[in-house]
């Protein structure tokens, strides 16, 4: 066998070779280094498989589509929770508590911006306040903010007091949202879904700071 | 736990799920997602190269499945059902922008098939000289038509069937573009490699 007649047959070739071609590969030094690399080469891009991740905020908007399309439906009553990570479910959907309040403050900001009037603005500020304090009823007692938070809220007051009431509501529900995402990461150190939300959950509230922030600069 | 065990657990869940997400279980649709989201990320990503364009065709490919969840019978596996997608999704936005895609049925004679036209044909083996960066690069600077059958074959370990099946080609055509792919990974890689060592 020639070189050219083993480079013909190479595309067709699997993992194994016939005798004739085993032969051509002990006598051709080209051909076998050829073989090699080829081989490197495949081995080397198989370790690449799945080693990307997207980030959450794919799955976030996937959701709020499927949702908005009805393709979701929310379970009737008297049928169980969903069967896939039942633990998650309950404090996943607070995720969406904080961002969908989070986007009306920011809603809210703009309106304000564009000189809507106060009572516009009220209206929209109470809002999510409404929204999300109610959630809040219902939340922890030692659901209580940081320093940090307190200097947060007071910057945002200093500037524009109207925001403060909307940011205090944020972050609750963010704090609260942290703690659960915690809970159940370090129930389950190895709960990759559960790091995942963890790490969504910090992401919200430097979401948060950044709003208040760029909002209280001169 | 025997891997073979592990395998049916993650196809009795993988179909059950299925089924659930067809009666619009938000849970379903999650666990879906999260089975197969590195993988269509990773081809998405490598063939656009850019992580915003990637999680965008991500997220198209999963909504346009999702969409769809209900017609699924099972014929052919899941993944290659999403895969299928995915890569129909990503060939889409390429047109789109009107990158050059090498015909799939077209049989294009490249220097790389002619065996004296090796550039660096008397350096050394390339095995075990290949790291992960290198070869990252390498795979991107491929033509997108050669690269999504090599991602799909030697990334993704789809058999020539199943990508025949994927990609909409004959198998013999796979089997070609891949070994094109291949030749051209080398090339590229040497060419690397041989400009790295002349740098001072």
């Amino acid at each position: 066998m020639t070189c050219e007649e083993f480079e013909r047959v190479l595309p067709e070739l699997g993992s194994g070779h016939s005798m004739e071609q085993e032969e051509h590969l002990k006598t051709c030094s080209t051909c076998s280094d050829l073989v090699a690399d080829l081989n490197a080469i495949s081995r080397q891009s198989r370790l690449l498989q799945g080693s990307e991740e997207p980030s959450p905020w794919v799955w976030n908007s996937i959701e709020v589509a499927l949702r908005q399309e009805g393709l979701i439906r929310e379970p009737q009553q008297g049928q169980g929770q969903s069967f896939i990570h039942p633990p998650r479910l309950s404090w996943k959907l607070r995720w969406l508590v904080p961002a969908a309040a989070a986007l009306l403050v920011a809603f809210g900001v703009l309106m304000h911006q564009r000189g809507t009037g106060r009572a516009q603005l009220a209206d929209q500020q109470s809002r999510p306040v409404g929204v999300v304090t109610a959630d809040l009823q219902h939340s922890n007692p030692a659901d209580v903010m940081g320093g940090d938070d307190l200097q947060l809220l007071e910057t945002v007051a200093s500037r524009t007091p109207s925001m403060r009431a909307a940011y205090e509501a944020n972050l609750r529900a963010v704090n609260a949202y942290i703690r659960d995402a915690e809970q159940s990461a370090n129930s389950d150190p190895n709960d990759e879904v559960a790091q995942q939300y963890l790490r969504n959950a910090y992401e919200q509230k430097a979401m948060v700071y950044e709003m208040a922030l760029d909002r209280s600069l001169p | 736990m025997t891997d073979a065990k592990k395998q049916q657990d993650k196809k009795l869940s993988e179909a059950e799920a299925i089924e659930r997400a067809k009666q619009g279980d938000a849970a379903a649709f999650e666990a879906l997602y999260n089975l197969h989201k590195r993988r269509v990320y990773s081809l998405c990503l490598r063939m656009t190269a850019n992580t915003a364009a990637a999680e965008d065709l991500t997220q198209e490919a999963f909504l346009q499945l999702f969409r769809k969840i209900g017609t699924f019978r099972g014929e052919s596996a899941f993944s290659t059902w999403l895969h299928r997608m995915a890569v129909n999704v990503v060939l889409m936005q390429l047109r789109k922008k009107g990158l050059p895609i090498v015909p799939l049925e077209e049989n294009i004679e490249t220097e790389e098939e002619s065996p004296r036209k090796e550039p660096g044909a008397d350096d050394p083996r390339l095995a075990g000289s290949i790291d992960r960066m290198q070869l990252q690069r390498s795979i991107a600077a491929l033509p997108p038509g050669y690269r999504m059958i090599f991602l799909l074959h030697d990334v993704e370990g789809y058999e020539h069937n199943e990508i025949a099946e994927i990609v909409g080609c004959s198998i013999g055509n796979s089997k070609s573009q891949l070994h094109k792919a291949r030749m051209k990974l080398r090339e590229i890689l040497k060419t690397s490699r041989a400009e790295k060592a002349t740098k001072p």
